[in-house]
């Protein structure tokens, strides 16, 4: 298996490929306000926020499900 | 639903040698964007694998989306004979990958993994930039947007 480097996956300024055209153009939806608030946080809050995230998901779906079945 | 806290202390604290990648890897570096399973890639030896599936026996692993009753076991012989394993357990998903496409194998990604203190344990956690480097080699459209996501955490984090 070959192993890429991240020399081998970034783009030079000179060697860009459309790939990074299509991430720039990816960015620009990004709110990154939520980034900084997370970069402030500790390790074990984003993984306690991604469960709650996780928790509020599943909870979404199991009323969608309920939503549809009509129960 | 996946219990992260639960399955990662579980693997810590068996000592078994992994590194944790994919959204949960992506989580610990900034990342906002909900993922279901807890990803890892596991050295392949043969004291590792009897570790993992010790570990994993309580909790019943079993083949994700696989029909039911069917004599799966993730018994060393079942591992070995293996190499990656999307597995559901009562703590949540798990996936158990030998190989990582485009990082290679556990010894392969460890040199430039980092350390990260996370649920009172040591573990081990592919850098951004290996997160960036697989999902860039993966190739897949849904990851455009997760590649996005992390390069603005790298920028953003180096800026700080």
């Amino acid at each position: 298996m070959r192993v890429y480097t991240e020399r081998d996956t970034m783009s030079s300024t000179s060697g860009r490929s459309s790939l990074d055209d299509v991430v720039d153009a990816y960015k620009a939806g990004i709110d990154v306000t939520l980034i900084d608030v997370n970069l402030r946080r500790s390790v074990d809050e984003r993984l306690a926020n991604l469960q709650r995230f996780l928790e509020f998901a599943e909870e979404l779906r199991r009323a969608g499900r309920e939503l549809a079945t009509g129960k | 639903m996946t219990d992260f806290a639960a399955l990662i202390q579980r693997l810590s604290d068996a000592a078994i040698e992994f590194i944790l990648i994919g959204g949960v890897a992506a989580t610990v570096h900034g990342s906002v964007r909900l993922t279901r399973d807890v990803d890892v890639v596991y050295a392949r030896d043969s004291n590792n694998v009897r570790k993992i599936c010790d570990a994993l026996e309580k909790i019943r692993p079993y083949l994700r989306g696989a029909s039911k009753g069917l004599p799966f076991r993730l018994d060393p012989p079942t591992m070995t004979a293996g190499l990656n394993f999307t597995l559901t357990t009562d703590e949540g998903d798990l996936d158990l990958l030998g190989e990582m496409t485009g990082g290679g194998t556990y010894e392969q990604l460890l040199p430039r993994a980092v350390r990260i203190e996370m649920y009172g344990r040591t573990c081990y956690c592919l850098s951004i930039d290996q997160l960036i480097a697989a999902k860039r080699a993966a190739g897949r459209p849904r990851d455009i947007d997760a590649i996005a996501e992390l390069e603005i955490i790298r920028e953003r984090s180096t800026r700080t």
